[in-house]
């Protein structure tokens, strides 16, 4: 349950730590932006070369950077798989006959049971699902033994390949770019820069404090409403709930039993917080001293410079190239 | 001058029972007073009441001799503070810090005072170590105390304590306690609340709820001596104040032997 909690802040003394908050945040959509304007796949690899570089010398370990990545595999799978598959433009790279027959049916069904049943013990499991998947397609394509019920086209094109990885490097890069600012911002600092990056919203008459605060207050209990998801997992498990098996009837079950008493315990909790914030003199809008504030130094000018640089250069090259 | 006045206050939350009924009760300036009362007899409510967290369906708040209404809630919540039942529901920063920060920050304290005010009151609570800890990373005792020390540092001129030393071991409630004493040698008016016989007898005077109406207020010595109010609302004497009742039963006259019961039933 605790890994939920992916990217929290982790000490450290890089320059990503001098940074002030502020030029993370605003860096971080910067950048974001061009990435999504690059269309190279070269320029796409380049900035994954780049972005690696400031993970190194920003002394990050990657093993951090992967577990952020983990909650989004499925997603990563699923746009890589889908591309390579469907998209069709570009040469042709791979042209396959799939043949559905008396033994390859039986079989695939058999590797996939195989797999859901075990993929849970396998610790790599990325790498376990595309042997699956490799080996399936391989049994589609060599086996034609048998009565042929029906057949299939596989075929992969040069375009597919290419927006399959260039999908997935750009994934990774946003995932990465995020991860850095949490790891590297303490939450206190991740606020107040929120909070001063919103400020021109006021114009639009958007509250920018509060919605600094409702940020802030979401970030603080997380880690609250997770013990409490565990604490009440353990005591439905203690009633006979059990949360590790079952069919879908059974699993929708579980989460009831798990929600209904977390919206219970976050309502109370919301207004006895309420209630303490208001005893504390919080008025929502009336202007409030603050104990941190932020200190803009060299870097962060020189920082924004080169974001300013980088997204320039990917307009450039988007319109030139 | 009186810092609290409740005058005929009745309230009731959606539902029709009443919660609190005809309660009345004055409490100067600088006096100690502690409500006891069995679980769900209003003590929490009636101090919601006199913030305005809650409004009273009949009667009177005055705080300060000023009357609690929609105009006047915010001055007098700057002169109330309240230490909340539950510590984890009042956290509001993200660190010890922060929240220590939060009620001064929003009392607009210029932030060299902030910054002196949280050493101070942080180290008050011996949370001076912890200040950098995200709440998650705090036993349960140990956010109690910061949720003290975020109270003593908005300075208040009175102060709440919803059973706030309930998670604290003895060494920490003893710190507390000596807080309260401190905090009422300097002028403050204090309202502990609280299932501690030796909170109680530390004040001035206790006031006693039963199912939402006051039982019976007097002076502490008094009423911890007085076995129908105790037992009426679910107390227990303490053994020692027990033993020294029943010999004064008896006419017994060592002085000597009462005055150490009467130490010994202080230093439960
Ligand atoms: N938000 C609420 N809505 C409805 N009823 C409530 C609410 N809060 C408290 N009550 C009810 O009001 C009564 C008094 O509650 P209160 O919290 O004031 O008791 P208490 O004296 O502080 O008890 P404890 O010693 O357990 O803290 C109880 O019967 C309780 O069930
Ligand atoms: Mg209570």
């Amino acid at each position: 349950m605790k890994n939920i909690v992916i990217g929290r802040y982790i000490p450290g003394n890089t320059f990503l730590y001098k940074m002030d908050p502020r030029t993370k945040i605003i860096a971080l959509i910067i950048l974001m932006v061009s990435v999504f304007i690059i269309r190279s796949f070269t320029f796409m690899l380049g900035s994954l070369g780049i972005i690696i570089i400031v993970l190194l010398i920003g002394k990050i370990s990657v093993k951090r950077v992967y577990l952020g990545l983990r909650p989004l595999m499925f997603l990563l799978i699923f746009t890589f798989v889908f591309q390579i598959l469907f998209n069709t433009q570009g040469e042709l790279l791979i042209e396959r006959t799939l043949y559905y027959t008396l033994y390859t049916i039986p079989i695939t069904i058999l590797i996939i049971t195989f797999w859901i049943f075990t993929k849970r013990y396998i610790r790599f499991k990325l790498l376990y699902f595309l042997l699956v998947l490799t080996s399936i397609v391989y049994v589609l394509t060599t086996l034609d033994l048998g009565y042929t019920i029906g057949q299939g086209e596989l075929s992969i094109y040069s375009q597919g390949v290419e927006m399959a990885f260039f999908i997935m490097i750009r994934l990774i890069i946003i995932v990465t770019l995020s991860t850095i600012l949490t790891l590297t911002t303490k939450p206190t600092d991740l606020n107040l820069g929120l909070e001063s990056v919103l400020k021109p919203l006021k114009i639009f008459r958007v509250n920018t404090e509060e919605i600094a605060m409702i940020l802030a207050i979401s970030l603080r209990y997380i880690p609250t409403l997770l013990d409490e998801a565990n604490k009440i997992m353990l005591a439905q498990a203690s009633r006979g709930v059990d949360f590790s098996e079952g069919k879908l009837k059974d699993k929708v079950m579980q989460i009831v039993s798990l929600l209904v008493p977390m919206f219970i315990i976050s309502f109370k909790r919301s207004d006895d917080l309420a209630n303490a914030m208001e005893a504390r003199s919080f008025v929502p809008g009336r202007p409030r001293t603050r104990l941190q504030v932020l200190k803009w130094t060299r870097l962060d000018t020189i920082t924004l410079g080169i974001t300013f640089i980088a997204l320039i250069t990917s307009i450039s090259l988007r319109i030139f190239l | 001058m009186n810092s609290i006045e409740i005058k005929d206050v009745s309230f009731q939350y959606q539902s029709n029972t009443p919660v609190l009924q005809d309660i009345n009760l004055t409490i100067k300036k600088g006096e100690w007073v502690t409500i006891l009362g069995h679980n769900g007899s209003g003590k929490s409510t009636l101090s919601k009441l006199i913030i305005g967290l809650l409004k009273a369906k009949t009667g009177q708040i005055l705080v300060n001799g000023i009357e609690l209404n929609p105009e006047t809630v915010q001055d007098i919540r700057q002169k109330v503070g309240i230490v909340f039942q539950n510590p984890d529901n009042q956290f509001v920063g993200v660190t010890v810090r922060d929240d220590i920060a939060f009620g001064l920050e929003n009392l607009q304290v210029p932030r060299e005072d902030m910054v002196e005010r949280i050493e101070k009151y942080a180290k008050k609570v011996n949370m001076s170590d912890f200040l950098n800890k995200e709440p998650h990373a705090l036993s349960g005792g140990q956010k109690q105390r910061v949720a003290i020390a975020g109270i003593l540092a908005m300075n208040t001129d009175i102060i709440i304590f919803d059973e706030a030393t309930s998670m604290l071991d003895p060494k920490g409630r003893n710190m507390v306690l000596d807080t309260m004493k401190q905090l009422r040698s300097e002028g403050k008016t204090i309202i502990t609340i609280t299932h501690t016989m030796k909170e109680a007898l530390l004040s001035d005077r206790i006031v006693v709820l039963k199912q939402g109406r006051i039982l019976k207020v007097g002076n502490s010595k008094d009423i911890l001596k007085d076995k129908e109010t105790l037992e009426k609302s679910n107390l227990e004497m303490l053994l020692p104040l027990r033993i020294l009742y029943d010999l004064e039963q008896t006419n017994y006259s060592n002085e000597r032997i009462k005055n150490l019961l009467w130490e010994l039933s202080l230093s439960v």
